[in-house]
Parts: C-alpha cells; structure tokens; sequence
C-alpha cells in the first residue's frame, strides 16, 4: 500500500505537466491530456481522462502480431492466443469470467493483427476495479488444458472459414505472399490455412508462446474514460506490479530488396467484378521524418474520392466502382497499396494504367499547395471526429501505441502531417512507388479474363 | 375569426407534423439524424429497391448548385460525409462534423436532402453500385446472404417480403424519374424526424425546422400494415454456391417489438441464448467454447444486418414487425447437420426449461448497465432517441432500465412460452453442392459428433441425444437455389 502512494507522486507529477504541455500546444491532435507511466517491471499504463461521463474504456495491448510468428509452421499463432486468452485461470476459469462481465455489462473483446493484439473492455466507472484485476490475472495466470486448446483451435478455423467467402480475402493472402519472400508479412494474421487447420496439434508450442510474448515489457495498459490517474495508478500496482518481466526477444527477418516487378492472378471460384490491387514496398512507421506522412498524403491526394482518378474512372467514365489506396502503419517495412474494383473485365489493363500514370503525375511534379492543406485538414477533421468516445480514443491510441509504445507518437505523426510540403509528397512518391518494387495482383471471376 | 382559428389549427398540425429530436451538449462535434418514416415497406411490388436507391442516390450525386465532384470537395477537407440507410420504415440520413465546420456541412446537408441534382450520369453510378452489391457484395457474404434470405421467405407476400436493396431486375428497370417522383411523395414533413445532437448554437435548431418546411405536408406514412404469418410446417431453403464451409440462419415471426410489453423481457431472453459476438450467450458456449463448432452463434428478436461487420446493432432500424432469428456462423461441411440439430436442441431446451433464477439475475444486471454501452456514442444515443419516437416509448435506456426493474423471472418464462417454438419456421442454408445437403437433412440418420480432443461425459451424453434431433424437414420441404438467382 505504502508502494502504490509513493509511486502515485510522479503520476501526479506528470499530470500537471502534461495539462501545461495542452494548454502551451493547442493543436495536439489527442483531444485530452494523458498520463504515461511505467511499473518497475516494465509495464507501461496510459491514462486518459476525458469528460464523457460514467464509461471506461481499458484497451490492453501486446506488441505481438502475425510478425512475430518467425517459425515455420506457427503462423496464425497470435491470433489464436488472442483467443486461447479467453480461456480461464484457475481464480478466475471462463464460465466465472464471462459470468463477471456480464454482470457488470461490459462489451469485451479482442483483436489481432501484423504487429499488436489488444484486449478491451468497455464498463461503468465503478467497475475498474474488477476488470483491472481480472484482466491482470488472465494475462499472469492464463491456465488451459489440451482439450480446451484443441476446440479453440477449431473456433480459429471457424473464423477462417466466415472470412473466406470474400475475394478481398484471397486477395489480400496472394499479395501478401507474392510481394514478400522472408518478412514475416508474408502470410496474413489468420496465417496459412494449413498451419491454421495443423493448430489443435501445437498445444506446446502454445505454451511456449505465451511464456514469450505475454510478459509486462510488450504490454500497455490504456485506460480512457471517466477515471483518474492516481487511481488507476494505484490499481495497476495492485494486481500487475508482481507481474515478471520475460527475457525472449524474436529475430524477426528483414525483408531483402525486391528488384523486380512481380504480377499474379487469382481465379475467383464465384461470381465477382474484376480486382486489380497493385503495391509498392513501403517504408516501417516513422514519425521522426515525412516520408510516411508523405505517404499518407499522397494516399488522399492520388487515391480519396476527392482525387482526380477517382472522379476519372468512378464518377465520370464509371469503368471502376471502387477504388482506395494507402500504406497502414507498421512496425516493419511493409505495402503502399492502391486497390480498383473494375466493373468490365475489358477495362482491367485502362484501370491498371490510369492507376501507374495518377502515380506518375505525382511523381514528376508538385502537388498543388491548396489540394495538400485541403488534405491537412481532413487528417485534423478525421480524427477529431474519430475519436467521439472514450473507447474510440482508446482506440485509436492503441494502434499508436502498438507501434511506438507511447501516445505521443500519435502527435508527432500529426505534427510531420501539419509540416508537410509539395515537394515531400512528390520526393516520397518517387522513392516508394517503383516499378521495381512493385507487385501487381488481379483476381477476376473464373475464367473471366 | 373562424377563418383565423382554422389557420392556427392548421399551423399548429403542420408543427407537430414535423417531429424533432434535439439534444444540446458541449461536444465540439454536431452529429445528425435526418429520419424520414418511409422506407422498402412502400415500394411499389414491381419496383423493389426504389425507397433504397431514392436515398442512395440523394446521399451520394450532386446537387441542383454542385455537381458530385464539388459535393466530394467540398466534404474532403471536413472529413465530413453524408451517407444513406435504408429499412423498411425508415430512410435515414447520418452524418457529422466539427462545430467549426457547421455551416458549410449543413449547406451541403440540406441542399442534398431538399435541391437534388438529379443528374442522369449520378443516377447511373448509383444505380450499378446498388447491382453490384447484390450481384458481388452479398452474394460474396454467405452469411448476409442467408440472413436476407431468411427474412425475405418468412416475410413474402407482405410489404416486408422484398430485400431492401431490390432485385438486380427491379434495379435494372427503375428509370430517374421513378425515383424522382418517390422523393416527391414520400419525402415529407409529416414523415420526418429532424435529428441533432452535440455543440450547435441555439439558433440552429430553429433554422433547421424552418428549412425542412420546404418539404411538402404530405399526407404521413401508412403503408398497409401486415405481419408476416406462421408457416405451416418447417422448411428449408438452400443457397447453393461455391463456398468452403456451411453458414445457418433460422426463425419464425414474432409479434413483438419494443412498442409491446414483453419486449424487456424477449430482450433479456435474446441476451440470455445468445446476444451477438457475446462469449456469454447459451448458444455460443455450447456450440463454440464446449465443442469447437464455428466462430459464434446467436439470436436476435430485432432485425440486425451487416452483423459480422459490426459489434452493435446501427439505430434506426426500426420495424413493425420482427422475427425471432438464430445465426448459426459457418461450420465445416460434416458436421453441418450436427451443427442445426445443436442449435435447434438449445432452443427446446430454452422452451421446456426457461431461464434459471442465477441466470435471470444475471442477464437482467447485463442489461441494465449494457444499455448504457450501447447508447454510448452520441450517434446511438441520438439514434434510439429517434426510435422512441417511431414506438412512442421513452427513451430506450430509461424503457429498458425501469422495465428491468419490475421483471420477474416468471414473466421471463411466461414470455418463452408465448414467443418461442422449434417448428413452423424457415431455415437457410448457404452451402456448395446443395442436393448433398438436402439429401442430408431429410434423412433421420443420426449425425454422431467426433471431437479432435476428450470431452466430458455430460457433453457427449447430451450428444447422442442432439445427434438423433429430429429435423422434420421432408426432401420436398427443402429447396435448393443457386445465388446467382437470389434477388436477381
């Protein structure tokens, strides 16, 4: 007890600085002060208290994804844990853990992907206590039988199964398999299907998994919502403090240059309009430098329904019904990936071509000074309106933390956007978007091309 | 004076014509909800789909001043968008913007709801996007798929009975000016129920009605109101298509909606079996945690579409009438039957056993802190506000929280009895090689369960019985249909 109150002094500490850090530095993009501290065992705990009354939101993330699955075999491994985790502990078994969430009437779930999986509750104020203290003893304690391992696993192929009825999914699979050789991006987070359909046999290996990568230092604790930091604090050291640290550290393989241009084509079984996805090897997240700003940019200025091949080829000429494209945020280096759905198959190889010329226009000159502010303020817009709920800020702060451990990266990356020149954008296209780094992915219906 | 009484009369109907839902606070955010009580319920029978392409086409073309392009850019820096809903009764437009940006938003907001462009070349995009996302966007979603099915044989013959999106014919053959003249009849003040939520100035609200009585009186909504009837015996439909795994929906009418006062008590019901993407539902643990069948498993007694995209039910979906669904999530093909005959023993369980005290308990203190969940954004919130208006019931939280209150668990089981049944309802399956299926379901073979791990003796004692579960489904109860002829 004595602990907890000499170590709630710096919470208090920080919090004081960190309103004064608000109030000098308006145009921070996270809408309330946070507090950001670490247990001696190397658990971070985040807390945000906003002014949305009675609910809290705990986001639990483990910087483990579908990229540390570095052994062969193993891949899908993350996600299954992220279920495996809803198994039980001798304290707390999972008939009486789902018991206690019900009757408290919290929204609870979890989510895995390439880099991070989190945990998250969403409650009443008044019942931090009780989720702090379960959540910390599944994370410590988390006890499962081979039997209950082996139908787990088969939930995992259940869930592969209801994704699978989607070409996006196939799509995504054969990119990722094509564009990479040895980063473990290769294969998508619900891993190869044999490996998936192989779980029920790994009940060791499970055992080893956890041992690795559940442990305080990969851990961060987000807590938003109506609750005070002193508080949380306080229950942090109280059920997590005497959490060990872990010593296992993954090698995870950097993925070699690619020097050619790769294309492959995908027979859809079923009926579907034509997909053409074509990629280039992006650059890891980085908010010390423009280049992936740059690149989120670009992604809005070539690729939003507000850029001129979108007006093009789905609102004027109407040969593409869909088109996106943009890099998301990893630790590693990864894809920038621009994605047409094409409503003719006689149109495949225009849209594709329109698609590599929009990429050339931004590549030979600077974008117009208007069109990137315009871009500016939608990143600022977005996420003020993103972030509209305790749970929805703790959202998007996870996916922030799950990169560089900490809330503030998120407004650095704002920061690196507000900064942004045409010439960043037109330098960062020309780097990344190559042909020899490119990947070209089409699916159509069987036999439609 | 009897000429200037007959004028007030008139004024003061045309101001309770339009309804409001304002809800003042001191978010930096304005959110809107700009319901109109009209919806696929009134398509005419030879043009299913008009209500849902009038609303996509007015949330998404250009206005009567700006063409597509300039709504888009106009949005873009706002990061603000319009976007269209539509259910049977009701065709509601959402969207929400930063205060900074209001009057710039609603300009756009209102000249798209009340000055239509109605260009031809923004009719025709819309048009092939509302094909395609039947033609490639459900017919690619086995599961939305079986769930549209569902509600559509269980609901045919009545204004309920088409998809809400249409048929890709109906679709292929509705011209401009047929959409045209639906907004004309059918987008009106005495349909409508203006809704905003967040840091508005106070002379917004004022400025918003006034605006909206540029929309004709119109006469109110009263399609002719039919409830889908029971079914004489049970029968399945199978969706056949090329597809790794099995998904299941079944259900049956019930007359009952949150306007009827055993709704709290359906509802605790629904949470208790089977409340979705919960781990705590009876269905989910016994299907999912115990033997490993499939990703989930659930029940609704409230229409609840895109439910694998999303945790909560969207507001706004109000309906008249409902039916009681399971959503059996996709299983491997050999143990499909096992699969049914588990869900449908659950059910007879539920209905010869009701609820336990403990359990009663337990879900009723769920809910009452759940609701809070549910409501927690300032969309939902504003949203359930609107469809307690549609109900004529208070607001949502409140309803359910005082009727909590009073419930006993009684009432719970007294309501099983009334609403529940395992016979008499539509199953959908959507399944490559559909005769296998059907050969499957109609035998009365028993379809034993093997487990890749030891299970407990309860489980596969209660398995020998699930296993022999009888189906009732004859081979000519069970009709096999290619996708490619659904909704086309």
């Amino acid at each position: 007890m004595k602990t907890s109150v000499k170590l709630a002094i710096p919470a208090l500490l920080a919090l004081a600085a960190c309103r004064l850090g608000a109030a000098q530095a308006p145009q921070k993009i996270i809408p309330y002060p946070y507090v950001q501290e670490d247990l001696p065992n190397g658990l971070r705990l985040v807390t945000v208290t906003t002014d949305f009354p009675n609910i809290v939101a705990v986001y639990i993330v483990v910087q483990t994804g579908s990229r540390n699955e570095v052994e062969p075999g193993h891949t899908g491994f993350a996600h299954l844990f992220e279920h495996l985790m809803f198994r039980g502990t001798e304290k707390f078994p999972a008939a009486q853990y789902n018991e206690t969430l019900a009757r408290i009437g919290a929204a609870s779930n979890a989510f895995t992907t390439d880099d991070y999986t989190c945990y998250y509750t969403v409650f009443s104020k008044e019942d931090l206590p009780t989720v702090l203290e379960m959540e910390a003893d599944r994370f410590r304690n988390l006890k499962y039988a081979e039997p209950e391992f082996k139908t787990e696993a088969l939930a995992v192929l259940g869930e592969y199964n209801k994704n699978s009825s989607s070409p996006f999914s196939k799509l995504d699979e054969t990119l990722r398999d094509t564009a990479f050789t040895t980063s473990t991006y290769k294969h998508t987070t619900m891993g190869f299907l044999k490996d998936v359909q192989d779980m029920p046999n790994q009940y060791e290996y499970s055992l080893k998994f956890f041992d690795r990568y559940y442990r305080p230092e990969y851990t961060t604790i987000l807590v938003v919502g109506d609750a005070r930091s002193k508080a949380v604090r306080q229950l942090a050291d109280k059920y997590w403090g005497d959490w060990k640290r872990g010593s296992y550290r993954p090698e995870i393989p950097s993925e070699p240059p690619q020097d050619a241009p790769r294309t492959v084509h995908v027979d859809w079984p079923g009926p579907t309009l034509p997909i053409v996805t074509i990629a280039f090897k992006s650059p890891a997240y980085n908010d010390a430098n423009r280049e992936c700003a740059a690149l989120d940019a670009l992604a809005y200025l070539a690729f939003s329904p507000a850029s001129d091949l979108y007006q093009k080829l789905v609102v004027e000429e109407q040969k593409a019904d869909a088109i996106f494209g943009g890099a998301e945020d990893h630790v590693d280096a990864s894809l920038f990936q621009i994605t047409a759905r094409v409503k003719k198959p006689g149109d495949m190889d225009y849209v594709r071509d329109q698609i590599l010329a929009a990429i050339r226009v931004f590549q030979d000159r600077p974008v117009d000074v208007a069109r990137l502010q315009a871009v500016k303020k939608h990143l600022r817009y977005s996420a003020a309106l993103r972030m509209n709920a305790s749970d929805a800020i703790a959202g998007s702060l996870a996916s922030y933390v799950a990169l560089k451990r900490t809330p503030e990266t998120m407004d650095r990356i704002y920061e690196q956007y507000a900064q942004l020149t045409p010439d960043d954008v037109m330098k960062a296209a020309a780097k990344y978007l190559v042909e020899s780094s490119r990947t070209i992915v089409t699916l159509t219906a069987g036999g439609a091309q | 004076m009897k000429f200037f009484a007959l004028l007030l009369l008139t004024s003061s109907l045309a101001a309770a014509q339009m309804r409001v839902m304002a809800k003042p606070g001191k978010s930096p955010l304005v959110t809107f909800r700009i319901v109109f009580t009209t919806g696929a319920a009134t398509d005419p029978t030879d043009k299913p789909g008009l209500a849902y392409l009038t609303a996509q086409m007015l949330a998404g073309s250009g206005t009567k001043e700006m063409t597509y392009r300039q709504v888009v850019d106009t949005l873009f820096p706002m990061a603000a968008s319009v976007s269209a809903q539509v259910d049977k009764e009701m065709s509601t437009f959402s969207g929400a913007t930063h205060v900074d940006n209001l009057d710039e938003y609603y300009k756009l907001l209102h000249d798209m709801l009340l000055d239509p462009g109605w260009r031809p070349e923004d009719f025709q995009r819309v048009k092939d996007d509302a094909i395609n996302a039947i033609r490639v966007g459900l017919r690619s979603n086995d599961e939305e798929l079986g769930k549209e099915v569902l509600y559509q044989n269980i609901c045919q013959g009545t204004p309920y009975g088409q998809y809400n999106g249409g048929t890709i014919s109906s679709l292929e053959s509705i011209k401009l000016d047929d959409v045209k003249s639906f907004y004309h009849s059918h987008y009106s003040q005495s349909n409508l129920i203006l809704g905003v939520a967040g840091g508005y100035p106070a002379a917004f609200l004022e400025r918003m009605k006034k605006d909206f009585r540029a929309l004709p009186q119109g006469a109110g909504f009263h399609p002719r109101a039919q409830a889908p009837k029971l079914i004489e015996n049970t029968r399945a439909i199978i969706v056949e298509k090329d597809t790794r795994s099995v998904a299941f929906s079944f259900g049956f009418p019930i007359s009952l909606t949150r306007r009827n006062p055993d709704y709290t008590a359906m509802l605790l019901v629904s949470t208790y079996f089977g409340l979705h993407r919960m781990s705590s539902g009876v269905l989910y643990q016994e299907m999912r945690e115990k033997r490993g069948l499939n990703y989930g498993d659930y029940s609704y007694i409230e229409y609840f579409p895109r439910g694998m995209f999303r945790m909560e039910p969207d507001p706004n979906l109000a309906r008249r009438f409902q039916i009681f669904q399971i959503w059996i999530r996709p299983v491997e093909p050999p143990t499909a039957k096992f699969a049914l005959r588990l869900a449908l023993y659950e059910l007879d369980k539920l209905i010869k056993d009701g609820i336990s005290e403990e359990a009663f308990e337990r879900t009723r203190d769920f809910l009452g802190k759940y609701v809070n969940v549910l409501t927690r954004t300032r969309s939902a919130d504003l949203g359930y506000s609107i469809d307690g208006l549609f109900y004529d019931r208070l607001y949502y939280v409140d309803m359910v929280k005082s009727e909590l209150a009073k419930l006993t668990r009684e009432q719970v089981n007294s309501a099983i009895h009334r609403y529940l049944r395992t016979n008499r309802m539509v199953i959908v399956a959507v399944s490559r090689d559909g005769e296998a299926l059907r050969r499957q379901l109609s035998s009365d073979d028993p379809s034993p369960m093997t487990y890749n791990s030891p299970k407990p003796e309860a489980i596969l004692r209660e398995d020998k019985t699930v296993e022999k579960w009888p189906l009732n489904l004859p081979a000519d109860s069970i009709a096999v249909v290619p996708a490619e002829k659904v909704f086309q």
